[in-house]
């Protein structure tokens, strides 16, 4: 007999029912539970015990199930999400995360439900602060957890009577859905765990992919040999850019992206070839059997150099390295220059930025009986990549079909077509049904990211504040592809100057190639990089000034009638509206940022968090004993 | 990702000893559990596999503790967990709710032991300076034939390195003995990326006695971690605090000392800035829990030094 525990039965009992079954290549827990048991309710958002959203119970104690391996649970009783309630049932824990919209993506909601579980479960009177810090090792990047820990606070005093259980209950909508508290319609389906995300789903005579990626960041591909990879036991394919029929090129602009790296590599961590095999673990061996010989090519990092005569070219289309430029022009600026007192010139820059989402890359694509090829995917664009898709493999549009899985997290990361293709065109080649998850690794290492940007501000402004003309010149790096560069720099010239009422102004947003990660989609699209500049440049306007910084925003903001930079005549306006309010709430103290009055009304109230303290369990004991020795 | 061949659970200490003794290149002793899973992925070790596994979670003799004249032995399987929940070892060991509760989160102090914390000898880990602050001992058995021999070495002894310490192969940690602190306040403070689940970039534990009046200090115990290759004990810190009065300023003149002993090889200047107002931190808030009044704001801005 084999001591070797994948040949193994291994005997647990989960969710009350007995099992024993093999192990079977599944080394952690969570593997175990999700691709043997098919519990898919607990989630891989790590892999490295950091988010919790893989959380069970393991004799009475809640555990990481990613970081547990399989044959440490032999024996012992297991409680899953799924487990909780009966079949069909919630909780009351489970019904409050639904009554007070605390699922929103929800990948990481069964993780959250079983650590409130369990905090609730080890203290049934818990105060907010334990409930907070109980729920510390779980990670949230939807909700902010105001909902969540509402949620837990509402179970636990109708789970203590204090009350009533119709607190869960639906509130009438009235006769609008707007301002009235309406309850998710998909909440059950997340706050059970049984909701199916891309990576959950599995099919009959399924395959695994894995990715070999570039070591390099820019390098000509000199050859590709996969002989070795394809002829391993339990390989089902290999696919190259030399597997795409079509016309290799997507993105949400310019179709500048093969499928796969094709000729050379643009960045470190692009794909070169994908294996799809029996396990995750012969995908990646015959990764290490693929030969790719790289000429390395000199690399381009820096924005500003991207633009220099002579550096690197990384597309041959765009031989200056530009992805898009935007230029935006109202009238005079060295006019309004000339009428100005004071002329304040600063740069910004902001970095790189990672969506992590709590749901990595993950997809499904399979060859239907009709000969559909057909990709379930958390994509934030299925049309588009439909359209891109029927190109590349060269198929008619009603041969290619996407399916839009639950996205468990996107931010604008999940509107690129980056994994899709390989998924497919081994679907092609393979007959088979394909899975690829991305690791947590891999999705911050190769996945689009937020373009850091270099703003270059000059402003011209009167003694009073108000402003006679600005130059803003911002430039993005877009990284190895052009992704929605394009779009990012449109918004961030429209957005460059804010809200504000401007006469003259020269705007310029170039994004340009570099060999760094792909820039792409992310929350404010351009936005944020322009409005960092913009209102940082007005605080320092206004210090410089002797100005309250509300007051140089209200000399300069737009009114109804107002003509934008884009020569948009608005209507309604709602920065005073914006300014006053956000006056009162922070307490403003009225003067220069220079000043200073007696007192900060700013700290201390009851809106403001306070330092980060741990210990609320145990600080009522610690207090009942500092009493005593008083 | 990490895969394993054969995975043992021994039952007893004779058990976990023979399986470690015959321990192939490439096998791995676990606990929790908690650092090699993570540790076998891409970026850090890659893909790792381990011929066989000897988990000694199970093994009888490792789990609980025993409360001595004195002493305390806390036993390999003790989770950190046990330290929050345990109303016995919180009365006689008042600083380690205060570590445990920065250890991790709820989750992974369920796993995680304490003697697993010390066998991995990291210089920012969490469990050594209050340990040291309480005079561990670590106990080490290994098989002489096929009887057990025992040893115990001071536990600033047996932490020789980053990542190295005095375990011989085919030795096993199968408890750490402290002094009972009962009746000292105590404190453990930590700086790192985010609140949970983040290695140290400086800590320290402090357990603080008083004379009877309150006004004295009787027994001061120091100990940091994350600023150089090993934590250390800050013994002169302490002889400068035992038998003083207590005042804020000689807090503050105290906290400032430790900033010279920062000699870690990154974010030097950081550390050093931190530690120093850490230190003083530790042992008011150790003041604190021992009864002294809370100092106001304009306590510490006042003895700021």
């Amino acid at each position: 007999m084999s001591d070797n525990v994948s040949d193994r039965k291994l005997s647990m009992t989960v969710n009350g029912r007995k099992i024993s079954r093999p192990m079977d290549g599944n080394y952690r827990l969570l593997d175990f539970l999700r691709e043997e048991l098919h519990l898919t309710g607990a989630k891989e958002g790590c892999g490295a015990g950091e988010c919790g959203t893989c959380s069970v119970f393991v004799d009475g104690k809640l555990v990481k199930s990613c970081l547990m391996p399989t044959a440490k649970a032999e024996g012992a009783e297991i409680q899953t999400v799924e487990g909780l309630a009966p079949r069909g049932e919630l909780t009351v824990l489970q019904r409050a995360f639904h009554k007070t919209g605390a699922s929103q993506c929800g990948y990481c909601i069964p993780g959250m439900v079983m650590a409130a579980t369990s905090a609730l479960r080890a203290n049934p009177f818990a105060d907010i602060e334990e409930i907070k810090e109980r729920l510390g090792g779980n990670i949230c990047r939807c909700t902010g957890y105001t909902k969540i820990f509402e949620a837990v606070e509402l179970a636990r005093d109708i789970l203590n009577g204090q009350i009533p259980a119709t607190a869960l209950d639906a509130e009438s909508a009235g006769n609008s859905f707007i301002g009235n508290n309406v309850r998710r319609l998909d909440a059950p389906s997340k706050v059970s765990g049984q909701l199916k995300y891309a990576g959950d789903m599995i099919m009959p005579d399924m395959v695994h992919m894995q990715v070999l990626r570039s070591p390099h960041a820019h390098a000509r591909i000199v050859s590709i040999d996969t002989s070795r990879a394809e002829a391993l036991e339990g390989v089902a394919c290999v696919v190259t850019a030399a597997d795409v029929p079509g016309i290799d090129g997507f993105g949400v602009f310019v179709h500048d992206q093969p499928v796969m790296a094709r000729e050379k590599v643009r960045y470190v961590g692009e794909a070169v070839a994908a294996v799809a095999a029996e396990t995750v673990e012969i995908a990646r061996q015959a990764l290490s059997l693929i030969d790719v010989a790289y000429e390395p090519l000199p690399g381009l990092f820096d924005a500003e150099k991207a633009l220099e005569p002579g550096a690197p070219v990384i597309h041959d289309y765009a031989p200056d390295n530009i992805v898009k430029h935007i230029p935006v022009r109202k009238g005079d600026v060295a006019k309004g220059f000339a009428e100005a007192d004071l002329i304040v010139e600063n740069t910004y820059t902001t970095q790189q930025v990672e969506h992590a989402y709590l749901e990595p890359e993950a997809g499904l694509a399979y060859v239907d009986h009709d000969g559909v090829v057909t990709v379930i995917s958390p994509s934030q664009n299925i049309t588009h990549h439909r359209h891109m898709l029927a190109e590349i493999i060269a198929k008619p549009i009603n041969k290619v079909r996407f399916i839009m899985s639950p996205v468990g997290g996107g931010f604008g990361g999940k509107e690129d077509m980056i994994y899709q293709g390989m998924l497919a065109l081994a679907a092609m080649k393979s007959g088979r049904p394909v899975r690829l998850i991305y690791s947590r690794e891999e999705s911050i290492a190769t996945t689009a990211k937020r373009h850091p940007s270099i703003v270059t501000y000059k402003m011209g402004l009167t003694k009073d504040g108000r402003i006679t003309a600005v130059t803003f010149r911002m430039l993005a790096d877009g990284g190895a592809y052009g992704m929605s560069t394009e779009g990012v720099m449109r918004k961030a010239a429209i957005l460059s100057l804010g809200p504000y009422d401007i006469e003259n102004c020269t705007i310029d947003t170039i994004g340009v190639y570099t060999n760094n990660t792909p820039s792409g989609a992310f929350r404010t699209f351009g936005g944020m990089q322009a409005q960092f500049a913009t209102e940082s440049h007005l605080d320092i306007c206004a210090e410089k000034l002797g100005l309250d910084p509300f007051e140089i925003r209200r000399r300069n903001m737009m009114v109804p009638g107002s003509l934008t930079h884009t020569r948009q005549r608005l209507e309604n306006v709602s920065i005073g509206q914006v300014l006053d309010v956000a006056e009162s709430f922070s307490r403003w103290e009225r003067g220069a940022p220079t000043s200073r009055g007696a007192t900060r009304n700013d700290l201390g109230g009851p809106d403001v968090r306070d330092a980060c303290t741990l210990g609320a369990r145990f600080r009522e004991i610690v207090e009942n004993k500092s009493k005593e020795v008083a | 990702m990490l895969s394993y061949g054969t995975y043992l659970l021994p039952g007893t200490l004779k058990e976990a000893l023979e399986a470690v003794a015959t321990l192939p290149p490439g096998g791995r002793v676990l606990a929790g559990a908690t650092d090699i899973v993570p540790y076998a992925r891409e970026g850090r070790g890659g893909d790792v596999h381990l011929p066989v596994v000897v988990d000694l979670s199970r093994v009888a003799e490792f789990k609980g503790h025993q409360v001595g004249p004195g002493t305390v032995r806390l036993n390999a399987s003790l989770v950190f967990q046990d330290f929050l929940e345990d109303a016995t070892l919180r009365e006689h060991l008042p600083c380690m709710p205060h570590c445990a509760i920065w250890f991790a989160d709820d989750q992974v102090r369920e796993q995680a032991t304490l003697a697993g914390n010390i066998a991995n000898a990291s210089p920012a880990a969490d469990g050594v300076p209050p340990l040291l602050a309480m005079n561990g001992m670590v106990e080490l058995a290994r098989l002489e034939g096929r009887e057990v021999a025992r040893r115990s070495l001071r536990l600033d002894d047996f932490i020789q390195g980053p990542g190295k310490s005095a375990l011989a192969p085919g030795e096993l940690i199968t408890a750490v003995t402290v002094e009972s602190m009962r009746g000292y306040g105590g404190s453990f403070q930590k700086v790192g990326q985010r609140r949970s689940l983040v290695i140290s970039k400086v800590s320290a534990a402090a357990l603080v006695k008083t004379d009877p009046s309150g006004t004295r200090f009787e027994d001061v115990r120091l100990a940091i971690g994350g600023v150089g290759p090993v934590p250390v004990r800050l013994t002169d810190i302490e002889a400068m605090l035992n038998g003083q009065p207590i005042t804020r300023r000689l807090v503050a003149e105290a906290g400032a000392i430790p900033a010279d002993r920062v000699a870690s090889r990154s974010m030097v200047e950081y550390r050093k800035r931190v530690v120093s107002g850490f230190v003083a931190a530790a042992i008011e808030d150790a003041l604190v829990a021992c009864g002294a009044p809370m100092p106001t704001d304009a306590d510490r801005e006042e003895a700021h030094v």
